[in-house]
């Protein structure tokens, strides 16, 4: 009984903390959505305002009007969507081997394949344009192949800590029952995986949502460009069009935001799952 | 269980299906933007006898227009289409940040475009590098094209004894000053001297009484002290390009950047031009910078963005000696080492630098580099003060390693603003390391 | 209960390694290869074979560089302040997340969005935001706080320009730590907490003899990953800095590795500076798991 009025004030020193600290993180982005709404005139303001003395929508016409916007926002689609499935099925594969079989110079590859996460992307740029020239994969194929590529290690490395801990008793029952490894795989390891899978849907949907330097020199068709091209293209030499960048870049949010909404359930649970526990 | 089987069956099939359907695609198709050109693709078609048609070919251009340029291209290229049946010209508009490296990513893969315009200032790095085509003694017509360019653009093609590329467009900066700011402090006129710059920039930040600047520059990088140092008679190097002793730390060079200083030290200038405060362009129109130094496309910036504001350009103040000038800008137009259509390529190239094309693209604001066009009354009105300024302006050093010299004479501007240096000493340590880079 | 192996293992790996290790052979280990190879040359980049060996030069030129070793001065100082940061502050969110409240949901994606952002827009937006004229910070700091007599140009300033860029990565990396932790503590049992209390233990002890031990390969994990993220730290630098202003003092490693190949031309440099940087990485990283191994015994 008394432990009561101790717990309260203990809760609520902690939703204090929490708003503030959701403060400190929303206001940037709130900031980002006011700007969005002022005119060009008003970005230098003094003194700055955090809502808008005039509002104008003129940023967000500008920025989706440009007619190429709908389009370059598909082919982020297009990329993202292909990228994650394909790495989803590639790091699933490659984790399923680590989790479960068994070969000479397993660990060794392993840690070759982790080696991918300690390089950054922008090292290697050029000798992947040129392999992406060798085999004439440029485009959305060469985005797609090479997002996948920069995934691999880091969701191989999420997933192999998840398959490990899939309780092994249905795998027992099928391997009795003569399943071989596809089947194991398919029908036991993925379905009961789904958090987990949740968790690299989301890594690398953000990835190639919002990758820029590879797609700046990949893409060679004006018509198959990436939302971080187009919205780069805002800049010009001369002059920063901030509303139009901020407004077009809040558009460009929604699809991971909504993403990560979907997934978000999973998404706790699918990291605990990576057995990054005791 | 068997949802989710079928599920991971669908999607898995929608993952392969997805990726040969993207590899299916031909990697070079003709884009269906109207921004770019090429309705037909168009690669070698098998030789036929030399009498007939010449074979169609499709040329690859590179460049890093604005939309309003982008679509004014686009006329040029039906014109030149329409004149050359056989070949039609494909662009990829790049964002101007990121050009660089786009452009060195394909030369070092050997996938190189056919044409690129590229920044006057990177024409001798590029050809340096081997990864231009000489042009003298190459493109057909060459002398007689040049013999109508003007010198200053003209120079910055010239390396090692050859010319490199066509000047394309060209610009400089001129003085942009607020009429109604003027006014209110009692100024009549913009400066015409530099000591009367001075003065003024100083008279207008005293007598505001909120936060004002006579002056601002939109950087330390060269490009922004430059025209008030060639107007005070200040020089990089000597002609040959051997030595920058006595030359970029000489008694001229360094009484500009004394006069910069010792406005930025009695707040005259902004000190915007350390990093990070308001731009220019911005600043200017809303009445924070009496004067800035600025080009061309300032007109369409402030009709679009600012619509309000009336700008007025002025040329830059004269130096002790009476005279003016100023700092050669613009792009130059090169054709890659590695192309497969050299000969439809220089015809492109050529045909940017005709009077029609020139006249075209002078419409959306890009100069002309033709001295005859030079008061042509085809040319929108607020080209004349740009092209009179054109006449006594200067190009930067026309090098390979003129990114380093940039970097070096930055450096000792933001020592000198810092107060780490005096400006002599400053510049004296620029005219080392930029000695260094000649060797 | 030990299972006897019913297939070889050999062939089923293959097949499943196979996509895989293929696209990791082409667009990793090959490219990663041929990055080492142009390091030791000065690179030509029209003409190939005419590049010229010159074995360790390219990375002796860049450990001796004062700019280089400015550079990493910048990436380790913003490496060590941005890691304790979100790792501490990350922990904070997770334990204050770990109850059962309304509207939970919200505030986990509510932390969670800057994570999602995109780098490029944040970096813009920092940036405007501490704009040395007319900058939110500054009229925070300067009218509203009072905290300062005028304002900071912060990025005119070689030191004070790392402010908004640690600032940033804070900001950004907060939640994502927070939703690790938060991961790692639900996987806690909660009768080990039961237990606890009934033993007499406040949340203080918990903290120190349940959460902290049992989240060890949690933090193990978030170290190592937050680490190899500072000191590969690019964008904001590069949009921030534009490249080292002032005066190339406020380089990264990558964004000094960016401007030698793309700036100057000078691949086999810039190549020899991504190497350095991957060696060191490594090293770090395989220093971090072997502490923290030690320490969970």
């Amino acid at each position: 009984m008394n432990r009561k009025p101790q717990r309260n004030l203990g809760t609520l020193f902690r939703i204090v903390i929490l708003i503030l600290g959701l403060g400190f993180v929303l206001l940037p982005i709130w900031y980002m959505v006011v700007t969005s709404f002022k005119p060009q005139t008003m970005i230098f303001e003094l003194p700055p305002r955090l809502w808008p003395q005039i509002w104008t929508l003129k940023n967000y016409i500008a920025a989706l009007g440009k007619d190429q916007f709908g389009l370059y926002f598909l082919n982020s689609s297009k990329v993202a969507i292909a990228s994650t499935l394909l790495t989803v099925l590639i790091s699933s594969m490659l984790a399923f081997v680590f989790a479960r079989l068994h070969f000479p110079g397993k660990e060794t590859l392993f840690y070759i394949f982790l080696l991918g996460m300690m390089v950054p992307p922008v090292m290697l740029i050029i000798p992947q344009f040129i392999v992406a020239k060798w085999l004439s994969l440029f485009n959305h194929l060469g985005l797609i192949l090479v997002y996948t590529t920069m995934n691999i290690s880091m969701q191989t490395f999420l997933l192999r800590g998840v398959f490990e801990n899939v309780p092994r008793d249905l795998e027992e029952a099928a391997l009795i029952d003569g399943a071989g490894p596809l089947t194991i795989f398919w029908r036991i390891i993925l379905p009961l995986s789904g958090p987990g899978i949740s968790v690299v849907i989301i890594n690398t949907f953000l990835y190639s949502w919002e990758e820029f330097a590879w797609a700046n020199v990949a893409i060679k068709n004006a018509s198959q460009r990436t939302l971080p091209i187009g919205i780069a293209l805002f800049q010009s030499e001369h002059l920063t069009e901030w509303g139009q960048v901020f407004a077009a870049s809040l558009v460009a949010l929604v699809p991971v935001l909504v993403i990560f909404i979907i997934f978000q359930r999973h998404f706790v649970q699918g990291i605990s799952t990576t057995g990054l526990k005791g | 269980m068997k949802t989710n089987r079928f599920v991971w069956m669908l999607v898995s099939l929608l993952t392969v299906s997805a990726t040969l359907l993207a590899a299916c695609a031909p990697a070079a198709t003709p884009t269906s933007a109207p921004a770019t050109e090429a309705p037909a693709i168009a690669t070698e078609a098998p030789t036929e006898a030399p009498t007939e048609t010449p074979e169609p070919v499709t040329i690859q251009y590179w460049h890093t227009h604005s939309d309003p340029e982008t679509a004014q291209l686009d006329q040029v290229i039906a014109a030149f289409e329409a004149a050359n049946p056989g070949i039609q010209v494909e662009t990829s508009r790049y964002a101007y940040n990121d050009y660089k490296t786009a452009l060195l990513t394909a030369i070092s893969s050997g996938s190189v475009p056919d044409v690129a315009r590229l920044d006057i200032a990177w024409v001798s790095e590029f050809a340096d590098q081997d990864a231009l085509v000489q042009l003298d003694g190459n493109l057909p017509d060459f002398d007689n094209i040049i013999k109508d360019t003007f010198p200053g653009p003209l120079s910055t093609n010239y390396w090692n004894g050859h010319y490199y590329g066509l000047p394309l467009d060209t610009n400089t900066q001129v003085l942009l000053w607020n009429k109604d700011i003027f006014e209110a402090a009692g100024i009549s006129a913009p400066p015409a001297t530099m000591e009367e710059f001075a003065a003024v920039a100083c008279t207008i930040n005293r007598s505001a009484a909120e936060t004002r600047y006579g002056y601002a520059q939109g950087g330390t990088y060269f490009w922004a002290p430059a025209p008030i140092f060639y107007a005070m008679g200040g020089k990089v190097t000597d002609e040959e390009i051997t030595t920058a002793t006595g030359y970029v730390n000489g008694p001229e060079s360094v009484a500009a950047f004394t006069m910069l200083k010792d406005l930025y030290d009695q707040s005259c200038m902004s000190p915007n031009l350390l990093g990070g405060g308001i731009a220019t362009d911005a600043g200017h129109a809303e009445g924070t910078y009496a004067m800035i130094i600025d080009g061309p496309w300032m007109v369409d910036i402030y009709k679009n963005n600012y619509p309000d504001f009336e700008v007025n350009f002025a040329p830059i103040p004269t130096g002790p000696d009476g005279t003016t000038s100023s700092v050669v800008g613009g792009e130059d137009v090169v054709i890659l080492e590695g192309t497969a259509n050299q000969e439809a390529a220089m015809k492109w190239a050529a045909y940017l630098l005709t009077p029609e094309a020139q006249k075209m693209m002078a419409a959306v604001g890009q100069m002309p580099t033709l001295a005859s066009l030079a008061g042509d009354p085809a040319m929108p009105p607020y080209f004349a003060v740009f092209q009179e300024q054109l006449k006594t302006a200067q190009a930067r050093v026309p090098h390979p390693k003129w990114s380093d010299m940039d970097n070096a004479i930055n450096n000792a501007y933001q020592r000198m603003l810092n107060g780490d240096q005096t400006p002599q000493e400053a510049l004296d340590q620029a005219a080392e390391e930029i000695n260094a880079l000649l060797q | 209960m030990h299972t006897k192996r019913r297939y070889s293992d050999l062939i089923p790996a293959l097949i499943f390694l196979l996509p895989g290790l293929v696209l990791f052979a082409l667009f990793f280990l090959g490219p990663m290869l041929y990055s080492l190879r142009i390091s030791f040359f000065d690179w030509k980049i029209v003409h190939p074979d005419q590049s010229v060996f010159v074995g360790f030069r390219n990375y002796q030129r860049a450990l001796s560089d004062s700019i280089f070793q400015r550079a990493i001065l910048n990436t380790f100082a913003y490496t060590v302040i941005t890691v304790a940061a979100k790792m501490i502050l990350g922990l904070g969110v997770a334990l204050l997340l770990n109850q059962r409240m309304p509207g939970r949901t919200f505030l986990r994606v509510a932390y969670y969005l800057p994570v999602i952002t995109s780098w490029v827009i944040v970096s813009l937006l920092f940036e405007y935001m501490f704009n040395g004229q007319a900058g939110l910070v500054n009229y925070v700091l300067k009218d509203i706080l009072r905290l300062i007599p005028k304002d900071v140009l912060w990025f005119a300033d070689p030191i004070l320009t790392l402010v908004p860029i640690i600032l940033l990565d804070i900001w950004k990396g907060i939640g994502w730590a927070a939703i690790i932790f938060l991961a790692g503590l639900q996987a806690i049992p909660a009768e080990l907490f039961e237990a606890a209390r009934v033993d007499g233990a406040n949340s203080a002890a918990q903290l120190r003899y349940i959460t902290w031990p049992l989240l060890g390969p949690t933090t193990v994990f978030l170290v190592v990953v937050l680490v190899i993220g500072g000191l590969n730290a690019y964008v904001p630098f590069q949009l921030m800095t534009n490249g080292g202003d002032p005066m190339d003092l406020t380089h990264s490693v990558l964004t000094l590795m960016y401007e030698a190949t793309f700036g100057r031309i000078d691949f086999g440099y810039g190549a020899a500076i991504s190497y350095l940087l991957t060696v060191f990485v490594f090293i770090v990283s395989l220093i971090e798991l072997r502490l923290m191994r030690q320490q969970a015994v």
